[in-house]
Order: structure tokens, then sequence, then C-alpha cells
């Protein structure tokens, strides 16, 4: 079967959602591969929320924001580059390409853009090929076991 | 009646044990409190002494050390089995500690390097430790070397956990005594610990954080009064549990993470770099990363006693 | 042949076994000690930032 990605999008509430909305109603053809969940603010997005995301068996996250200076909570958005760009410069460390997590601002009047962001990531991250983040945890403990034969005693993921 | 408790060590450096010795002359409040009825590093006790009791018949059994190999993941189970509580001793059984470090190579990689290529090593033959070898007849057994090292509660149901590396030794104190009073709270407690975070107690001046500039502690001498991050040095403070005293705080080295993450925070690493990020100055992109790349291997610096209990655990192999 | 296994040994930094084979007649024919324990700060400070060098291998012992 052809791969699809799977996509998780942190979406806030004041412009991307809304902006995703407008996509919605206006009937914008995009891609179905995000699942978004609505926050708040880009801020409320935890960088434990991405990784979980990644190791539950998301292949990319999508984290949608306010434009620079329009965050409803002033600097909420800031944070959140802040967060985006250091989390950038550990997922290689662990082995992940940095592209499968991008951070777009898209407000609530752009829907045709929040289409063209989702083709766009759609397709980067098709090219990336499948994540799985807890398939391989789990197969490099696979060997990690008390008796030739034995289960590894971690086996309920990551 | 005595409490009857054993103490063992798993992939560890013998610091948590040490720790429980430089309780000076309570040590013998301790002995007077408590049997000890295990303990390697300071008594003769086998493993078939231990595998003859019957089980629970241990009141607590203090575990220091990560799970690097199966004698480490044996013993945590058998030890499991003969005690009412066990508890995780020290950063190592905690959060994976620095031998949780480990988790960035794989297995084969540490061989290779340990047994063939570090420069001190005599292997012409390049011969790596098997788990089974006969010599001039003789069979003999080593342990299975782990791929990825685990934190104690990824193989045995843990009921308490002491942090630190190592942990104070007033702290192992105090929890021995809740033990001996009948103390203890709920089930998966972190005792001889604070509940707040370290920069709660860090007695340095605290204003508004704006850096932009990571200095790393060789390249100057940190101001003795002023907190460490408002300076640019990466102090882990923010992301960690106090109840170590502020060892390090006090000593002028930046907190390195030891005591582990607070109740309810999956990855105190990914704390870490939440706290960083919003004490770090700027709004453009590339600003903001002229900061960032100062920061030295990020991932081993945020995670440096806990990529082992980090969400994925290990490098992606 | 006899085997003894003294396992761990005791009182001291360290994980050792000792496994002694003796013969029939009660000589000892061949005795081992063996190191189970790696932990591979070889391999695990690469990568690390100098500074904390002097401050990981600090865990190597801690006696």
């Amino acid at each position: 079967m052809a791969f699809e990605p799977r996509i998780v999008g942190f979406l806030c509430n004041w412009c991307t959602y809304t902006g995703a909305d407008l996509a919605g109603t206006a009937r914008v053809k995009y891609s179905p591969n995000v699942r978004s969940i609505r926050v708040m603010c880009s801020g409320r997005v935890d960088p434990v929320f991405i990784i979980t995301a990644l190791a539950g068996g998301a292949d990319g996250v999508l984290i949608g924001g306010c434009h620079p200076g329009d965050c409803h909570y002033q600097e909420g958005n800031y944070k959140a580059l802040r967060r985006y760009l250091l989390l950038r410069k550990i997922l290689p460390e662990y082995g992940i390409e940095p592209e499968r997590v991008r951070l777009e601002w898209v407000s609530a009047s752009e829907g045709e853009r929040f289409g063209r962001v989702v083709d766009e990531f759609t397709e980067q991250i098709r090219a990336l090929g499948p994540l799985k983040l807890e398939e391989s945890v789990l197969e490099s403990m696979k060997n990690d076991v008390m008796h030739e034969g034995g289960t590894p005693a971690h086996t309920t993921g990551v | 009646m005595k409490l009857k408790i054993g103490i063992y060590w798993g992939a560890a450096c013998g610091g948590c044990d040490v720790a429980i010795l430089d309780t000076h002359e309570r040590i013998l409040e301790i002995a007077a409190a408590a049997d000890i009825l295990f303990w390697p590093i300071a008594m003769d006790f086998k493993y078939d002494d231990v595998r003859a009791m019957p089980d629970g018949h241990l009141d607590a059994v203090l575990y220091s050390g990560a799970i690097r190999n199966s004698e480490n993941e044996e013993i945590a189970v058998l030890l499991r089995r003969k005690a009412k509580a066990m508890i995780a001793l020290g950063a190592c059984a905690h959060i994976g500690g620095i031998p949780g470090l480990s988790n960035m190579f794989t297995r084969d990689e540490t061989l290779k390097r340990v047994y063939i290529e570090s420069e001190s090593a005599d292997n012409p033959e390049g011969v790596l430790p098997s788990e089974r070898t006969v010599n001039d007849g003789n069979e003999l057994e080593l342990p299975r070397f782990y791929n990825t090292v685990k934190t104690l509660s990824q193989v045995v149901d843990v009921d308490y956990t002491i942090p630190g590396c190592p942990p104070a030794s007033m702290q192992i104190y105090s929890a021995i005594g809740l033990i001996a009073d009948g103390m203890l709270p709920k089930k998966g407690s972190v005792i001889g610990a604070g509940d707040r975070a370290l920069c709660d107690e860090c007695a340095r001046t605290k204003s508004e954080k704006k850096i932009t500039k990571i200095y790393r502690t060789h390249e100057r001498l940190p101001d003795p009064e002023t907190c460490f991050l408002e300076q640019g040095y990466l102090c882990l403070g923010p992301a960690t549990r106090s109840g170590c005293g502020s060892r390090c705080i006090k000593s002028g080295v930046p907190c390195r993470g030891c005591y582990g993450p607070l109740d309810g925070v999956a990855d105190q690493g990914l704390k870490m770099l939440s706290a960083l990020a919003s004490v770090i100055d700027g709004k453009e992109e590339q600003e903001i990363n002229a900061t960032l790349d100062m920061v030295a291997a990020p991932l081993t610096t945020l995670h440096r006693f806990s990529l082992a209990s980090s969400i994925p655990r290990r490098k992606k192999v | 042949m006899k085997r003894i296994a003294i396992d761990p040994i005791t009182r001291l930094e360290g994980h050792g076994k000792i496994t002694i084979f003796v013969n029939d007649d009660g000589t000892v024919e061949n005795a081992y000690l063996q190191i189970p324990e790696l932990r591979g700060f070889e391999k695990f400070v690469e990568g690390l930032p100098v500074e904390e060098i002097p401050r990981v291998v600090t865990r190597i012992c801690g006696v």
C-alpha cells in the first residue's frame, strides 16, 4: 500500500484553526493528511506534544500560529518560534529529520494558504517517507532480553 | 521489629553507596533500625543468598544504577520479588543517569570502540565479549550487553524514588527514616527530595531574563550572586527537582539536572528546552538561531541525566 | 569436575565474578575472574562538550 503521511497539526485557535475553518467553508481542496488539534495559542505547544506525536506514530507535525505581531496573547508565537528552532536542533541528534516538524504563520483569513501549506508539507513528508520512531526503538530493544528466546521487559511502546 | 533491607547496584559507579556511607555516624542509626541482608560493595552476601530468601522477605531494596545488561535486569527482577518496597536510588535507576548517554549509540558501536578501537586496547584478533565462551573445556558465561540502556522502572515495578547523582546523604537518611517509621507516602512518590523546582530554593538574584549569548562554563567566570541563566549559562534549575541543597549552585556551577523532573513532567530535557526558549531574546529567526547555535550538543546537554527516560529513549537506529 | 562460582565478589567497587573449576582429585584446574559490567564511557563521551568530560567521567567510579 502506498505511504500516506500521518501529520498532526497543532493549530492556534485565533488564527490558523480559524484559517482551516475558512478553508473548509470556502471549499478549498487540500490533502486530508493533517489531524488538527486546536490549541489556544501556538505558545501552548509544549515540545512534549510534538515528540509524543512523533513517538506515537505521526510522520510529521505542523504547528500553526498567528503572524508575528498578531498573537492574541502578545508574545506566544515568538515563544513558539524559539522552541521550534531549538527543537529542530535536537531532532537530528535523535536521528529524526528536522523537516518533519514545521511552523507556519497562517491567519484567520488565509484559508487558501492553509490548504497550500498542508499540501506542500504533506508532499515533503511523503518524500521523507514514514518515520516509524516507535518501531525503531522497539526493534532496538528486541534482543535486550534476560534469556535467549525471552521477551524484552518493556514492549508497551515508547 | 528491625527492618530488613537490601542494597544493590546495576550499571552504576558506586557513588550512591558511598552517599549512604556519607551519612557518617548516622550509619549506626541506620544499622540499629535495619539489618542489611545484601550489599555487595560493603558486605559479603552472594546472589544465591538472595535467591534463598522467601518472597517479600526484605522490607525495602535500594537499587542504584541503570539497566545496562541482562544481569542488571535479572537481579532487579529477583530483588523486586524479594522486596516489599522497591526503591530506585539515584539518577541512573531513576532516569538513566550518565550511563543512559549510551543511548546515543548502539551496542555494536560501543563494543567496537571499547574493545577494538580504544587506544589502550591490544586486541589484534578483534575478540569481543560473548555470552558463552569455552576455554580449555571450561564453559563461562557473561551477561548480555543491551542495545538500549533502561531505567529501573522500565523493567520492574518501582514503588519509590530517591533522586540525585548522587542523592544527598541526609536525604537518604531521612528516606530510610520514613521506611523505619512506616511513614512512606503513596506509591510512586519521590522521597528524599523537594517538590518544587531548584530555582525556587536558589539564593541567587533573579530578574527578568533576556539572553542573547550562551556561555560555556570554561569561557568566563560567572558572577556569584546572579542567576546563572540570566548570565547566559545553561542552568537546568528551572526543569529540575529541588532537594540537593543547591550543591552545584553554591559551588559556582550551573545545575546539571541530576535530581530529574518534577511530578507530572513527561520529559525533563524538553521541559528545559521550553524554559530556555522562553528566556532567549529575539523575534527574528536569524537572531534566535545565532544564540541557539551557542548551545553545544543540545540533546545531551538538555538530557544529560535523563536521555534513557526521554520520550524516544534513544537515538533512532 | 566441580565448578565453584563466587558471584558476585564483594566489598569492592564494581562487578566481578570468579569461577573455579576443580578436578575430581580436588585440585584446581582453572580459575577465572570475569568482569560482567560495561557501561561504555569510551564511546558515549564522543560528541559531548569538552567541559563535560571531567564531570561525566567522575561517574566511572564514585567510590
